[in-house]
């Protein structure tokens, strides 16, 4: 499912550390008009090149990245070190 | 996963319990019937949901990292996909890469099915490794 919120924590050594719940669904909101700004100029380029370049595979990038977004709800990354922490968490 | 195996792999990952506890306790929730078998897909196959990767200090570990991965695997299978974005110009360069590692793999002849067939098979799979830092590789 398409996540709402990301929980990021940083702190690296001899620094203050930060946590942020930032909700990401702004991030997409953002992400979707600008790829439907930019959908014109993509199958243009995929119409052009249909032949003899890239233009098929052009045709798979909206798909692909959604179902890459869509799909990273519940990817935790969470390396605890010494000094230093990084925690990244898409829920 | 039900909530009691994930409060145990939760504990497990901070460190309150050892590995050795980890599997007591989950194999005393899988005999209560809790839960502890995953879902099972049409054609009977566990269908496992993350991938997690978890390192914790052993008892002689000088630098105490913790690491804690979980992958959906569904995230896999969709970044899998970008394998066809790459240009048959690179294929040369990163056979050329896995050569160098010891491996003669053709990226050319590598399908989508093939992709399809070896992170469904990752489910079988479970890597623990003691020494220093104990790792573990499993699926949830």
């Amino acid at each position: 499912m398409l996540p709402l919120i990301v929980r990021l924590k940083v702190k690296e050594p001899g620094r203050r550390g930060f946590g942020l719940w930032f909700p990401v669904i702004i991030v997409w909101a953002l992400l979707a008009a600008l790829m439907l700004v930019l959908l014109p100029f993509v199958l243009l380029a995929a119409l052009v090149t249909l032949g003899r370049g890239p233009g098929p595979r052009l045709f798979l990038v909206y798909p692909l990245l959604g179902s890459v977004l869509w799909h990273l709800g519940g990817l935790t990354i969470d390396v605890d070190q010494k000094d230093s922490v990084f925690l990244i968490d898409f829920i | 996963m039900n909530e009691e195996r994930r409060k145990i792999l939760d504990m497990l990952a901070q460190g309150k319990i050892t590995v050795d506890e980890a599997e007591k306790l989950l194999a005393a929730v899988g005999e209560t019937g809790t839960g502890a078998a995953p879902e099972t897909d049409a054609s009977g196959r566990r269908s496992w949901k993350y991938l997690r990767i978890q390192v914790e200090p052993g008892s002689d570990s000088e630098s105490g990292d913790r690491v804690n991965i979980r992958v959906p695997f569904k995230l896999i299978r969709a970044g899998l996909k970008f394998a066809a974005f790459i240009p048959r110009e690179a294929h040369a360069k990163v056979n050329q890469a896995f050569k160098d590692k010891g491996l003669d793999i053709d990226l050319a002849r590598i399908t989508p099915q093939d992709l399809e067939e070896i992170v469904s098979n990752l489910d079988d799979m479970t890597i623990e490794v003691d020494g220093k830092d104990k790792v573990r590789i499993f699926c949830e």
